[in-house]
């Protein structure tokens, strides 16, 4: 099966005034987007990670056809978002902003019916899908089908912007930031739909966040950019591996007046120490292997009549990779 | 997608607006009698109803209701256009209007249309009784006759209406531009001071819009002079279809510009 999204060598530069004072100003540009490639397969759930203004909504926006890049290529769904957007559109459901985008004064069905007809839905097929797609996102039970969307809370604003992506079943969703400010259970409802969607109904899936613990669990693959640039890519398990193996060993100790930089100091790694009160610390070590300096470390504290209150090793996280590549680029 | 879905779900948009905020609805059946009393106010404080009936040839209260019924009803097509694009922009719809498949000459076509009808039925609370009141039967017939013109006035105006806005909207802060526009294009139609009394070059402008001509049949009609009317009429109509492909082709000009810069 082809491709359904393939992007290549990207780029976009935004000008920009700088204001300096009442009346000064002068042109500045800025590079969103500094010349990058990634594609999407069918079925797949791709996650654009990135810090603000790295340049994932102007993707978004690319791949919509809501914005014109100055290079590079971009096809979605086999069309070029350039030559032929009419199709493009025809083929892609869009969540932007969540908390607007919809007439204050309808209600959420009312909206959705609005833009059905914009979609082309004749009023059965129209019907239909509004009343699964309510059903599905739960809309009904918060009363979507009847309160108006000026009334509605920001979880609701996010469902209802989700049914409108989802109207038309387009095989491809563009979703910028689809969680952003939400309440938990309306974020993990989100969530849960969107990996659903990818594998029961082979959706592709651009979804773009800065968080990382969503990133994880929903996306099957991570494209990290930055300053318009894509730092790394690939599963969240690879991303982790890619960086040095460094681990964290916690250790929390009570007791003895002993100066603890006068024991850590023996072990050539790097570390730091909380003071919790006067007899408790946390320490934390920095290190590649623990498994070879564990031991020794723990006697040496011990041994100065410390007692060892709590001990566990962390893995990298997401945010350590995020960190990690963003300071490299 | 047709032109009658675009067209339920802007009544269904337009009068949800309405209905619902209960100012709106009041504002518009209280406008034409507004403006009204505010001209006559103002014409009776400086001049006299003779003079007005001299100079014009018709009763400054119906002259007036006329000109008030007339101007609400072509603003509301124009404004209505107008102010889309921004209010789009403000409520964050423009982008889903934008990717969405509908043929966009035939959606910004039906978004007048739901407030005009309004206007036409608010036209059965101000200047029919206002008519009936001074005429009698005569001017129960004669107000029926006004309403279809102005109807047919302000449909007239979409086209250019179009035109208009795909200009604006390429302009920064195009809010600011409207508000310039509204009045001269007030002036230029020549509802509250007829076209004929104005300077040349003025005329020939006013004469590129269409719904002056109507404007020119109904005054003409309340001063009793003669007037052609199927001739203004017809010339009238064929403005407006002049302007139907500049409207399709600008519309879509102002769509690449917009999306070039990114909604």
């Amino acid at each position: 099966m082809s491709k359904a999204i393939i992007v290549k060598n990207l780029r976009k530069t935004y000008s920009s005034k700088k204001r300096i004072g009442l009346l000064r100003s002068f042109r500045e540009n800025i590079e969103a987007l500094r010349g990058i490639s990634f594609d999407i397969d069918y079925g797949e759930v791709v996650g654009l990670l990135g810090p603000n203004g790295a340049g994932k909504t102007t993707t978004i926006k690319i791949l919509a056809t809501l914005l014109i890049p100055d290079s590079g290529e971009a096809y979605v769904a086999g069309y070029s978002v350039l030559d032929e957007p009419s199709k493009v559109r025809e083929n892609i459901g869009i969540m932007l902003t969540v908390e607007k985008g919809f007439f204050g004064k309808l209600t959420g069905k009312e909206n959705l019916e609005y833009f059905a007809s914009l979609y082309g839905l004749n009023r059965r097929e129209a019907k239909e899908r509004i009343d699964y797609l309510i059903k599905t996102l739960e809309l009904d039970k918060l009363g979507g089908d009847y309160k108006l969307f000026e009334e509605f809370s920001l979880g609701m604003k996010a469902r209802l912007s989700l049914a409108r992506a989802l109207l038309t079943n387009a095989p491809i969703l563009l979703l910028d930031e689809p969680t952003l400010g939400l309440d938990p259970p309306s974020a993990r409802k989100i969530r849960e739909l969107v990996k659903e969607l990818a594998r029961r109904d082979s959706k592709a899936v651009l979804y773009t966040t800065h968080n990382m613990f969503e990133a994880e669990i929903v996306c099957d693959r991570i494209i990290l950019i930055n300053k318009g640039l894509i730092v790394a890519q690939g599963t969240p398990t690879d991303l982790k591996k890619i960086i040095p193996k460094t681990k964290v060993i916690n250790l929390t100790i009570r007791g003895s007046n002993r100066d603890l930089n006068e024991i850590l100091n023996n072990f050539s790694v790097k570390y730091s120490v909380e003071e919790i009160d006067d007899y408790i610390k946390n320490i934390k070590l920095y290190v590649k292997n623990p498994e070879d300096i564990l031991n020794e470390i723990i006697k040496s504290i011990v041994k100065t009549g410390y007692d060892i209150l709590r001990i566990n090793i962390e893995e990298p996280s997401l945010e350590d990779v995020f960190i990690y590549f963003s300071e490299q680029s | 997608m047709s032109f009658i879905d675009i067209l339920r779900a802007e009544y269904k948009l337009t009068y949800s607006e309405l209905f619902r905020r209960k100012s709106a609805l009041i504002s518009i059946i209280i406008y034409p009698y507004l403006f009204t009393g505010f001209i006559l106010f103002f014409g009776l404080t400086l001049g006299s109803i003779e003079v007005f009936n001299r100079r014009i040839g018709a009763d400054p209260i119906i002259y007036m209701i006329t000109a008030s019924y007339l101007m609400i009803s072509l603003f509301a097509v124009i404004d209505d256009i107008l102010w889309r694009p921004i209010s789009s922009e403000y409520d964050g719809t423009l982008p889903y209007v934008i990717v969405s498949p509908v043929n966009k000459l035939k959606y910004y076509f039906a978004i007048p249309f739901p407030r005009l009808t309004v206007i036409v039925l608010t036209g059965l609370t101000s200047i029919v009784p206002v008519y009936f009141y001074y005429n009698g039967l005569n001017g129960l017939i004669s107000s029926l006759y006004i309403l279809v013109l102005t109807l047919i006035g302000s449909i007239s105006m979409i086209t250019i209406a179009v035109i208009i806005m795909s200009i604006i909207g390429l302009i920064g802060e195009s809010w600011r531009v409207l508000n310039i526009i509204r009045p001269i294009l007030m002036i230029l139609l020549g509802v509250y001071y007829p076209r004929i009394l104005m300077p040349t070059l003025i005329y020939i402008v006013s004469s590129l819009i269409p719904a002056s001509y109507i404007i020119e049949i109904i005054q003409k009609t309340l001063s009793k002079t003669p007037v052609e009317i199927y001739l203004l009429l017809l010339i009238a109509i064929a403005i407006t279809l002049f302007y139907s492909p500049i409207s399709y082709k600008s519309i879509y000009f102002w769509e690449k510009r917009k999306v070039k810069k990114g909604v």
